[in-house]
């Protein structure tokens, strides 16, 4: 009986069942396409840990006989036994020994640990003998004592996936209660004439598998496209990338059923919350409770009566009658403007502050950019051949090494002083002997580019000569914020030499080198300081005010090396002669890579590739945070409609009485109009809030001109989106405004079903 | 003075052998201050001819006029003032609007037509119906009977030619029955409005002045009232 009286309602309500099914359907997409998504991305990090570790689970190292290795082989969760050959480890005493090694992969990998532990015990090795993949296990959620790193790759996926479920949850329940409240009067008579909650329950949870089956397959199959394409276009756009990988896609037949019961899962849990409820109603509070949208207590509309006289006051107060029903409308296209909104004012912020700090500041200072791995800039034989590249207009071949400075405290700029001196403006304080120990990196340009330099800023220089050029300026921040620096001489004009101390190549910033047994002390002649600091791509930290120096090659050799603490890479800066054409860049760093790449080990950057894989990565986020908040307006959008759609069936009878008292269909009309403007406006005016309120603070982290964001504001965009979702939320109400006006007053006035 | 006359007005629902004849070629008139009860069994016509009385239905064919005002022609907006202007209903099941108050809800018609009401008017009809205390609250936190004199409130604040009744009092006990039957006798003798009261209750039926009794969608009686005689009649 209960069967055929469901699939009587659903054949017969097509349009009430409308909400359940484009809910069920969004949330099993979403879901298929994130859960398919994240798979991928493990397979991915799987791939990553076995390229980058190997694909053992457990190795022992030791030197280990046939016997021994058919010894592992036996244990039964052993699938593979591999002896790796010669395997270089580090032992405490004995660096860089030749050992066995043999590695081991089990088939089931949570007891992994507990076997490792069995086979060096039958072995007789010490517990030691044993290492484990950690990065590699981690993966499969297996977590080995010992190991130390965070590893939260699969728990932030887990976490994703559940916090979706929940949200999903709380925003499709509705759509379900509005279907079932519906006919909650119906159930009151079943309930009335005996049927119990647990036939009740039964009956709706059937109903809602029935209705949402068939979505929940659709969506499911179209998440899994979205996801095949979007895992597509990151591969295509990662295998661009230097150290890039390329992507498969690849889904697996258990993972395909795992997201079929979760996405069911979720809509049954969905349609269960509002069915229990409605089954452990009375059959009193049933009929009671089916008399339409009512207030409990009395409400005012002021603002929309004097907009808009009776008619205003009647479109609000339906409102707050139905807010409960109209609570996912409204979660759902906050969150979606919310998103839409803070996405476009994030991403125009972080354009404006890239092209800032990165593209236009040193727009003009490069084109290509190689990292030469591994080569100290005195050994690198290529700086001629470098520099002839053909389309060059100038280049520098260049390294940096690290050095500390004591500067005496005689030296300070008058200017810096009278700002407060280093206390004040750097936090730096003077040592023993009054003198302020600075960090003072030295940059060794190639001869060629620092007799360029010199010539630049204006001193006669012969390649080689002996000295260094003092970048002279500190960032003034108590004047000045980073965005907008403003500069102070560092040291006086006219200081004469600079001690530099050095000890070899350090990455410990906080060890002072002059604490160092070994040390080295050097004074050094200045040669010039000024303000301007040849065309290279470096920021000259802010964070740590650096004293930076500028050397020749050859005076580094000749002088300066034996302090040490130059960087294991070098640089290479070409400017192109044609600065505008991707074609001359690619030509001309394919030349430079080409002449390099057997030799050394190098990355080269575009610049205006680097433009591009940027524009390209910002589009690739856009379209991902604009899916989701496409799905959050696309469900708000469906619950409009399925409100509306139901119009007929909910609000006949209320728009029955306002006709009955001499309502007309223009006034009607205007009741619809005020309806869908607030029903979209409310969640657009508190997302509009929301969003000037972060992007104000946004602005005022990034130290931004105010003006020159309202100058970019992302309007257009935004506009569209806006104008999108209410025609769609016109287009309901339009629609379910046309049944209502059709009705047959008569027949409304007459029917008491809704009462 | 007529200010209701209804000739040859027929309403046919459907078509084909699913066709029902609600009304038959009814012809009818009314006096201005008349208290007309319409009696009937269940499916009778006697709705279907309020609502066409009201301009809530049309008649298929016929013609209806209200103050010389051929209603059966309006368009739906000329329809709904017409409702709003000439007409007071008042239903069985009350049809007040559940999200505004009873104050609101009584001076709604005048609302709609953006008018002001006479506050003298306004407070005799609701100290007249005994709701003067029940002005702001809701619908809901009204008894039956309160409801339905809210109702009649509202049929009765833009002094209507017509107050059609339909059984006022079908959803309410003896005692509310008997109180809203004095109130709307009441606003007949001291407004002196036309009332046309739809009811099955014999008993309530003998309360008005004329009686109109109809079957089958045809008049088959319209006599006026002398109860010993009627009440004769009805029970041999």
């Amino acid at each position: 009986m209960w069967k055929n009286y469901a699939a009587d309602y659903i054949r017969h309500n097509r349009a009430g069942s409308g909400s359940v099914i484009a809910a069920s359907f969004i949330a099993a997409l979403f879901l298929s396409f994130l859960c398919s998504t994240f798979y991928h991305f493990w397979l991915d990090a799987v791939e990553g840990a076995k390229l980058e570790n190997g694909g053992w689970h457990g190795r022992i190292t030791a030197e280990l006989g046939e016997d021994e290795l058919e010894e592992i082989r036996s244990f039964p969760n052993v699938e593979k036994v591999a002896l790796t050959g010669a395997y270089e480890t580090v032992w405490e005493e004995q660096a860089s020994e030749k050992r066995e090694a043999v590695d081991i992969t089990f088939y089931n990998k949570r007891t992994v640990y507990k076997d490792m532990q069995d086979i060096v015990r039958t072995l007789g090795l010490s517990e030691e003998a044993a290492e484990y993949n950690y990065q590699l296990l981690s993966l499969y959620f297996v977590r080995i004592p010992g190991d130390t790193m965070p590893r939260l790759l699969m728990p932030a996926y887990l976490a994703i996936v559940v916090m979706v479920c929940i949200s999903l949850i709380l925003v499709i329940h509705n759509s379900f209660a509005v279907s079932m409240n519906n006919r909650i009067r119906q159930f009151g008579i079943f309930s009335g004439i005996g049927a119990t909650k647990r036939q009740i329950l039964t009956c709706l949870m059937e109903e809602a598998f029935v209705l949402s089956a068939v979505p929940i397959l659709f969506g499911i199959l179209l998440g899994v496209v979205l996801s095949f394409a979007t895992v597509r276009a990151m591969g295509t756009f990662a295998a661009n990338l230097a150290g890039g990988r390329k992507m498969d896609f690849a889904l697996h037949p258990v993972v395909l059923i795992l997201i079929f019961l979760l996405a069911l899962l979720t809509v049954l849990i969905s349609a269960w919350i509002p069915a229990q409820r409605l089954s452990r109603l009375t059959p009193l509070e049933a009929i009671r409770g089916a008399g339409g949208a009512e207030l409990m207590k009395k409400k005012h509309s002021p603002l929309l009566s004097a907009l808009f006289g009776m008619e205003g006051e009647l479109a609000g107060n339906a409102l707050k009658a139905q807010k409960k029903a109209l609570r996912t409308t409204s979660f759902s296209l906050t969150l979606a403007f919310l998103g839409f909104m803070l996405m476009q004012c994030f991403f125009t912020l972080s354009g404006i502050s890239t092209r800032h700090t990165y593209f236009e500041a040193y727009q003009d200072v490069w084109d290509i950019y190689i990292r030469v791995k591994d080569e100290k800039i005195e050994n690198f034989e290529q700086i001629d051949e470098v520099r002839a590249v053909e389309g060059a207009e100038s280049c520098i071949v260049y390294q940096k090494a690290k050095a500390v400075s004591m500067i005496p405290a005689k030296d300070i700029s008058q200017e810096l002083a009278a700002a407060g001196g280093m206390e004040e403006l750097a936090g730096i304080y003077p040592e023993e002997g009054n003198a302020y120990p600075i960090e003072a990196p030295l940059v060794i340009l190639d001869d060629q580019s620092f007799a360029e330099y010199c010539r630049e800023i204006g001193i006669e220089e012969e390649a080689g000569q002996e000295g260094v050029i003092v970048l002279n300026r500190i960032w003034n921040r108590a004047e000045s914020n980073f965005r907008y620096p403003e500069y102070l001489p560092y040291i006086q004009e006219d200081t004469q030499k600079i001690t530099l101390l050095g000890k070899g190549y350090s990455d410990d910033k906080t060890a002072m080198p002059k604490e160092v047994a070994g040390n080295v002390m050097i004074e050094v002649p200045v040669l010039a300081c000024t303000g301007k600091a040849p065309a290279l791509r470096e920021d000259y930290g802010k964070s740590d005010y650096p004293l930076v120096q500028f050397i020749s090659l050859g005076y580094w050799s000749k002088a300066l090396e034996r302090i040490g603490g130059a960087e294991k890479d070098l640089f290479i800066r070409v400017l192109a002669k044609d600065r505008e054409s991707s074609e001359v860049l690619d030509r001309m760093e394919d030349s430079l890579t080409g002449m390099m790449d057997k030799k050394y080990e190098i990355e080269s950057e575009n610049r205006i590739r680097e433009k591009r894989d940027n524009d390209t990565m910002i589009r690739g986020y856009e379209l991902i945070l604009g899916g989701v908040c496409a799905f959050f307006a696309s469900i708000g959008i469906a619950h409009v409609f399925s409100n509306t759609a139901g119009f007929i069936r909910q609000r006949k009878r209320e728009f029955a009485r306002y006709m009955s008292v001499g309502l007309t269909p223009e006034g009607m009309r205007k009741i619809f109009c005020i309806e869908a403007v607030i029903v979209m406006g409310r969640p657009l005016a508190a997302a509009l809030f929301l969003t000037i309120a972060m992007t104000a603070g946004m602005i005022r982290a990034s130290y931004l001109d105010p003006a020159e964001f309202m100058r970019e504001a992302p309007i257009l965009p935004i506009l569209a989106f806006v104008l999108a979702v209410l025609g769609f939320v016109a287009l309901a109400y339009l629609l379910g405004g046309r049944k209502i006006l059709r009705m047959d007053l008569a027949e409304a006035l007459r029917d008491d079903t809704m009462l | 003075m007529e200010i209701l006359r209804c000739e040859k007005v027929s309403r046919i629902y459907g078509s084909g052998d699913g066709q029902v004849t609600a009304l038959n070629q009814v012809d009818f008139s009314v006096q201005k201050g008349e208290f007309v009860a319409i009696v009937g069994a269940s499916g009778s016509g006697k709705s279907t001819l309020l609502h066409i009385l009201g301009s809530v239905d049309k008649p298929t064919s016929g013609r209806v006029f209200v103050e010389e005002t051929d209603v059966s022609g309006l368009t739906p907006i000329q329809a709904a003032i017409f409702r709003r202007r000439k007409v007071g209903l008042v239903y069985q099941f009350y049809n007040l609007i559940p999200t505004i108050t009873v104050r609101k809800n009584i001076l709604m018609p005048l609302l709609l037509d953006k008018r002001k009401p006479n506050q003298e008017y306004f407070d005799k009809i609701v100290r007249t119906l005994g709701i003067g205390d029940k002005l702001e609250a809701l619908p809901s936190q009204l008894s039956g009977g309160q409801q339905q004199r809210v109702s009649i409130a509202r049929a009765l604040i833009y002094r209507p030619a017509l107050l059609l009744a339909d059984e006022p009092t079908g959803n309410l006990d003896r005692k509310n029955s008997g109180e809203i039957i004095d109130m709307l006798k009441l606003s007949n003798r001291n407004l002196n409005q036309t009332i046309l009261l739809i009811t099955h209750d014999e008993r309530i039926a003998l309360e008005a002045d004329r009686i109109v009794t109809i079957e089958d969608g045809r008049i088959i009686c319209d006599r006026m009232k002398n109860r010993d005689a009627l009440q004769k009649e009805w029970r041999g």
